[in-house]
């Protein structure tokens, strides 16, 4: 079995937030609700010191496809919803997924709830039962009668909810997930077999990411992890793993420092 | 962890009544169990189509992809040179753009004839039939009574076929009052390189071969303007060099770079004028662009005044007399104590500064603050200082593009319209406490921000009829209530527009505008990384709605309904527009649409006319569309060096004899004295002070004691130009702002002074400047300077649609345009809108 997971440099990473708009136009994720944010790119600014010396990082986080994923030991259906596949990739099958949420709660990258005001993050994200997706697609209002549209009424013209959608085919996974679900980053599997980097990574302006089998010396992942070595997430505070920390086996390396201050 | 019941029977239904035996059991994750019958897998089929992003000012080539019919995703062109195939954040919020639940989807009328901020104009329906006629009806009346002057063209986001209906048909109709947005934009940076090297224009840079980069109160990684260049490179010359970030606020940059500057706001030119201080002092200028000593002996002393006749001055113009009148006493500890920071930090930035010459730059941003011209005129000075204007490695002004002329509109103006254009323009530019310095030219440049305020002074004359597009100076404008009141005074206006925002409150007629980015034909020009392009924006959707093009189709259909009232001239012009390929006149507003723009392109595409440019050369219209885009070569440097610049003494000029004439010419228009305009005009140079780069002090709207912070206006990177407020994505990322926060609409304040005011983060705070108060959330942030708060602009709408204001209908903002408690007030020298440096003093208090 390979071991897909993401490295990410941080000194090319000007958090300028491509990578999580381009997951959300990829991957067509909802808007937040509910304490959830359905934003499977992320970031996670981390700011110490005080003025004028003070040190700010972006942090861009996603699935941490997790060697001994706790999500996957958590998942209680069989087969299991969540599941390592053949690339190491943490998968998600929407099918089998019973929403019961173990998997969020097990994630210690995700939270049940993200509160208001905050600008913490969820790996996982759960569309609650009976919730409407892209509940703005499907609101009938017109603001000023008759003259501007409704969310359902362009939704309609364009044939698709939401309009903007990525249409793409998958076994495991759907481009836009039901209700009674969670969901997450799949590292783009259905671009992986094409040849194509994941989208957040294809389009980063700065070339800051890349994706590959760090389990294969020779890939570009490996090698700049050989150059630089990395830092892993301990959690979704922006905390890192120690060096002789393992935690869950994360697979999202972090290579440089986003700032050029010592 | 919570489990409704809902998901705790399908549980039970999936794990035969065993999930929480299931949950705890630690088995080893599964690998793929389903995957015996292999599946589809992979994107559905697809186009990526050439566009352009106008999200901000880069105008960045991009393809969107589309999917039966649909735009689903957004990306660099992939043969632009100026981005290399990425776009920014703001690229992808095009989606969002085009399918909003609030765009406008049909002409439209107000029934209320009564004007104002919350009063409901009772739009209803109409046919673009009834729109164009009612317009043309308003549009003869004014021909009738001889007072064409009194029509106004109010331009927003433009293309490259503005010329069409802010260019000559204004003038057709007989009216000088084509009023670009302009100057509520960035045109003080502007004055930085024109009075000093006689450009004026935005520069471009070598980052590839860059040392040393000082990025000056602008943060090129999210704004201000070749955004995925900026993030491109930036990185190489953090990792090969020095960034140095310049700022009252942690910028994305100033988080990024090897040293921050957190200066006062409005002290640039303290700053500026201390590091050519330290670069002439320590002998560190460039000797092959200024010249040296006769002698080879550095006079620079500080205190001390040099002879100019010990001085072989080369390439430049007045460097002894801007020492004598300005240098010799703006040591950096000086500066450091008027811009509060460090001294060694200045001398250490301004000694890495000039030994990386010429490789390196001072990227200034706007500067738009009451005395701004003289603090861009001193970061302008120190590229010239070093040699590192129009250097490999420096910067320069940058390449052009191919753009053809449309036919001319001699024959197609009668005298009536002849008489109406040679009226004063509305905005009382060049008046003489509105210099307007454009090109060296009294009144040269627009003063979008003074258009109320004439208004409502019926000052040079009244306004009669009125047609905007892609405008919201309601919203954009600082003091935005006198634009409130001066269109409701307006008898007749008509906003084309994609949204209904706060301006379209006041219109008569309302015109659903097309999206240019995916939505019409047209093209733009713009340059980056060295390179000049022509990019195509074409219809890459059906439209949703009857939806038109305002540079075109609409002055189409417009022209056939003044035609059928007798006045053919617009008609006759547009008829003029034949397509280059087939030698056919336009019919259909839709023909004019598409013709104009091969038209404007056609050296770009033209085999005929292409084939000796030295940049792409499509084969063909159709070769061109396919690719999108037209590169032009890479710049060549040190042109300028060898030719001369575009200044009065064809040096580069420190005594800017480029301004001296300017303002003496402004002078002697009004009969009065350069001392007297600088002080009507607020400025505090007297003499010859006036022509060479120098500090002034900050100019400030309430006192200290009142109102004892600075202001700082900031620019979100996800602000699609005042248009993304209704877009969730905008809000979903927020944070991306460094210290603002997801979903909310913040005003960041020091955590040391947000205690002073017993202000815990996430307080709601009441936020009073001279002229009004907004309540916001403060955001407690170490990233900005004490004594100052910053607010991101772009939130606090009350129209736009049902994301971007809390109650549409009630007229009810989310959030706070921070635009409304801004004083209306200038950088009078070019006519810009203060809105940076700090000019508004604000009081804090919770709420």
């Amino acid at each position: 079995m390979a071991r897909y997971g993401m490295v990410i440099d941080l000194h090319k990473c000007t958090g300028c937030g491509a990578c999580g708009l381009g997951c959300k136009t990829e991957n067509n994720t909802d808007d937040r609700a509910d304490g959830q944010t359905h934003n499977w790119a992320d970031y996670r600014s981390v700011m110490s010191g005080t003025f004028p010396d003070v040190k700010f990082e972006m942090l861009p986080v996603l699935c941490n496809h997790c060697t001994d994923a706790p999500c996957v030991a958590a998942c209680p259906v069989t087969p299991k919803a969540m599941h390592k596949n053949a690339k190491g990739i943490t998968m998600h099958n929407s099918d089998r997924c019973i929403g019961c949420r173990m998997c969020q709660n097990s994630c210690p990258y995700s939270s049940t709830e993200i509160k208001d005001g905050s600008n913490d993050y969820s790996v996982i994200s759960f569309n609650d039962f009976g919730k409407v997706v892209h509940a703005r697609y499907q609101d009938q209002t017109e603001v000023i009668k008759g003259c501007t549209t409704s969310g359902a009424e362009i939704a309609k013209k364009a044939g698709m909810t939401p309009p903007h959608a990525t249409s793409y085919e998958h076994p495991d996974y759907k481009s836009v997930r039901p209700d009674g679900v969670v969901e997450k980053c799949i590292l783009c599997d259905h671009r992986l077999d094409n040849g194509q980097q994941p989208y957040c990574t294809t389009v980063c302006p700065s070339e800051a990411r890349v994706a590959g089998d760090l389990d294969d010396p020779n890939s570009q992942a490996s090698k700049l992890l050989k150059q630089y070595g990395g830092r892993r997430l301990k959690n979704n505070k922006g905390e890192f793993l120690g060096t002789s920390e393992k935690g869950a086996g994360p697979n999202v390396y972090y290579i440089r420092a986003y700032s050029a201050r010592k | 962890m919570r489990l409704t019941r809902r998901s705790f029977i399908k549980a039970s239904a999936a794990t035969g009544g065993a999930m929480l035996a299931a949950g705890c059991a630690a088995s080893k994750p599964a690998t793929s169990a389903m995957g015996k019958t292999e599946k589809a897998k992979g994107e559905a089929a697809g186009k990526w189509m050439a566009s352009t992003c106008q999200g901000c000012t880069t105008w960045c080539p991009i393809e969107i992809f589309v999917q039966n019919g649909r735009a689903v995703k957004v990306r660099g062109n992939q043969l632009s040179k100026a981005n290399d195939g990425y776009c920014c954040v703001r690229g992808h919020l095009i989606l969002q753009q085009i399918y909003d639940p609030d765009r406008i989807k049909t002409p439209m009328k107000r029934t209320n004839p009564k004007k104002g901020r919350g009063i409901d104009p009772k739009f209803v329906p109409i046919s673009w039939d009834e729109a164009t006629d009612t317009i043309a009806d308003k549009l003869m009346e004014l021909r009738k009574n001889n007072e064409t002057n009194k029509y106004m063209l109010l331009r927003g986001r433009y293309s490259d076929q503005n010329g069409i209906l802010y260019g000559d048909y204004t003038k057709m109709l007989g009216s000088p009052n084509n009023i670009s947005h302009s100057s509520i934009c960035a045109e003080v940076e502007k004055m930085g390189a024109y009075y000093t090297e006689g450009y004026f224009g935005y520069r471009d840079y070598d980052l590839d071969n860059m040392k040393y980069l000082i990025v000056w109160a602008c943060d090129p990684l999210s704004s201000n303007r070749q955004i995925p260049n900026a993030i491109r490179r930036t990185n190489k010359v953090l990792e090969n060099g020095t960034v140095v970030a310049i700022d009252p606020r942690m910028s994305n940059t100033a988080a990024k770079a090897h040293e921050w500057l957190p200066v006062k706001p409005a002290t640039d030119g303290a700053v500026a004028t201390a590091m050519a201080h330290y670069i002439l002092v320590n002998g560190l200028w460039s000797k092959e662009f200024c010249g040296d000593f006769k002698d080879g002996k550095n006079r620079f002393v500080k205190g001390q005044s040099v002879n100019e006749a010990d001085f072989d001055e080369k390439l430049t113009n007045g460097l002894v007399k801007w020492w004598n009148l300005v240098l010799k006493d703006t040591d950096p500890a000086w500066a450091a104590r008027e811009a509060g920071i460090d001294k060694a930090q200045i001398e250490r930035v301004a000694r890495g500064f000039a030994q990386a010459a010429p490789n390196c730059a001072v990227w200034y941003g706007p500067n738009m603050q009451p005395r701004g011209t003289y603090a861009v005129m001193a970061m302008h000075a120190l590229n010239g200082l070093v040699g590192a204007t129009d250097s490999e490695g420096g910067l320069c002004t940058g390449m052009g593009a191919p753009s053809s002329s449309y036919p001319k509109i001699d024959d197609f103006q009668d005298p009536i319209a002849k008489a109406g254009t040679k009226n004063k323009k509305i905005d009382q530019r060049g008046y003489l406490n509105m210099p307007a310095l454009k090109e060296g030219k009294s009144g040269g440049g627009v003063v979008t921000n003074n258009v109320p305020n004439a208004i409502l002074a019926s000052d040079p004359y009244d306004i009669k009829v009125a047609i905007g597009y892609f405008c919201n100076f309601n919203f954009s404008g600082t003091e935005g209530a006198r634009w409130d009141k001066a269109l409701a005074k307006l008898p007749f206006f008509a906003h084309i527009v994609p949204m209904f925002s706060e301006m379209t409150y006041f219109a008569d007629i309302v015109l659903p505008s097309s999206l240019h980015h995916s939505e019409q034909w047209s093209s733009v020009r713009s340059k980056a990384n060295l390179h000049g392009h022509v990019s195509i924006q074409q219809p890459v959707i059906d439209r949703m709605f009857d939806v038109r093009a305002p540079e075109t189709e609409f002055v189409w259909m417009l022209s056939e309904k003044l035609a059928a009232k007798g006045f053919d001239n617009p008609l006759n012009w547009l008829k003029s527009f034949k397509d280059p390929e087939t030698g056919k006149a336009p019919t259909t507003a839709e023909e004019f649409g598409l013709y104009a723009v091969k038209i404007r392109t056609q050296k770009a595409w033209d085999p005929a006319m292409n084939k000796d440019y030295k940049g792409d050369r499509p084969s063909s219209w159709t070769d061109f569309i396919s690719k999108g885009i037209v590169n032009s070569p890479k710049f060549t440097f040190r042109k300028k060096w060898a030719d001369g610049f575009k200044t009065e003494t064809k040096k580069f000029e420190f005594y800017s004899v480029t301004l001296k004439k300017a303002l003496e010419k402004h002078a002697e228009k009004h009969n009065t004295t350069v001392d007297k305009v600088l002080e009507v005009t607020n400025y505090e140079a007297r003499g010859e002070l006036a022509f060479v780069p120098h500090y002034e002090a900050p100019r400030r709207h309430g006192s200290r004691t009142a109102y004892p912070f600075d202001l700082i206006d900031m620019k979100s990177r996800l602000n699609r130009e005042g248009r993304s407020a209704n877009n969730t994505w905008l809000y979903s990322f927020k944070q991306c702002d460094p210290g603002d926060v997801n979903e909310q609409d913040v005003v960041q304040i020091n955590p040391a002074d947000a205690r002073k005011l017993g202000i815990k983060d996430g307080d709601m705070v009441k936020v009073t400047s001279t002229i009004g108060s907004l309540k916001v959330k403060a955001r407690l942030w170490e990233g900005v300077r004490p004594g100052c708060v910053a607010k991101c602009y772009g939130q606090g709408h009350h129209a736009m649609g049902r994301v971007a204001a809390k109650d549409i209908t009630r007229a009810i903002a989310r959030g706070a345009n921070f635009n409304e408690i801004m004083p209306d007030d200038y950088d009078r020298l070019s006519g810009s809108t203060a809105r940076n440096g700090g000019f508004t003093g604000v009081r804090v208090e919770k709420a």
